[in-house]
């Protein structure tokens, strides 16, 4: 097994992170991350931005909204 | 299932035809408001298979329109767009993601339009310089590792702010792709554009998410020097 280096791993990251990448090279990020404290870093970074943004857009309707569309589609 | 077959007819000649029409119509602030009657077991269906997901539309359209009372009446018009239409869907696909075509059509025909947007239409051809704060990032390993600290103890308002200062094409790629766990095929059927724009906008989306949060904590003393050379 070879490394597939910075280059290779840092452009293919945002995909890798969500889930984009052929398993092989998906499977060569994974490898180089695990021997790359700067690439496994900038993974973690876009790791926790996907997670803060996925907590922070969690938002309910409000409750009269349902019955507004129930009624919508009585009509 | 014959209830379903009781769609309205557009006038197409095929289902896909009539679900294209429908939902391709450029000029439809005059749509009807109002659902044709249809049957109970339809409408049942209906109300069992998507009113489910009212929670995540309202969410991406306050992120579409920046306010709670437009964002509500988004929602409403896509469920009754969605209701004429659910004839045409397939059982079996993804209702979520076709509920999010029909969302984003109608905020594109019936709000974008109202709000001003220097941008609009080029804004998937402009420079990084021209859009402003989103130079390229390069820090060392120590500073990555603060940073990601620094982004998990901010508040959520700032980053709903970061994002709604993201321009609207990148800000709701990274929301499908980060918020909704949306494959990017199934984004760029939602936003109508190949796949390699996808990859682009929410390359630009996230990179620009970045500097915003960065600078944001930056201002409130949570410890990450900002990237780049900042004034």
């Amino acid at each position: 097994m070879t490394d597939c280096g910075c280059d290779k791993a840092k452009a293919e990251l945002e995909e890798f992170l969500h889930r984009e990448l052929s398993d092989q090279d998906a499977a060569d990020v994974a490898e180089h991350m695990a021997n790359c404290a700067d690439c496994s870093h900038e993974h973690l970074v876009g790791l926790t931005l996907t997670e803060k943004v996925r907590k922070a857009c969690q938002e309910q309707a409000p409750s009269e909204l349902r019955e507004r569309v129930l009624s919508a589609l009585n009509d | 299932m014959t209830a379903l077959l009781e769609a309205p007819v557009l006038g197409s000649d095929t289902l896909e035809g009539e679900l294209h029409s429908l939902l391709m119509t450029t000029d439809d602030t005059a749509a009807p408001t109002e659902a044709p009657k249809k049957g109970a077991a339809t409408k049942a269906l209906f109300e069992e298979q998507a009113l489910q997901y009212m929670d995540q539309l309202y969410a991406a359209a306050m992120r579409m329109t920046r306010n709670p009372a437009d964002a509500a009446d988004l929602v409403q018009e896509t469920f009754v767009k969605a209701y004429q239409a659910f004839g045409q869907f397939q059982q079996g696909t993804n209702l979520k993601a076709w509920l999010y075509r029909i969302q984003t059509n109608t905020f594109i025909n019936n709000y974008r339009k109202n709000q001003r947007n220097p941008y609009q239409g080029t804004i998937d051809e402009l420079e990084d310089w021209q859009l402003g704060g989103a130079e390229s990032v390069t820090q060392h390993t120590s500073t990555r590792s603060a940073e990601a600290e620094a982004i998990d103890h901010l508040p959520d308002s700032a980053v709903k702010d970061a994002l709604q200062a993201v321009p609207e094409d990148f800000r709701m790629a990274v929301y499908f792709a980060d918020v909704e766990g949306f494959s990017y095929q199934e984004i760029a059927d939602i936003m109508k554009t190949p796949v390699g724009t996808v990859m682009s906008r929410l390359h630009r989306g996230r990179r620009m998410l970045r500097e915003l949060l960065a600078e944001y904590a930056a201002d409130r003393g949570i410890a990450v020097p900002t990237p780049g050379a900042k004034k």
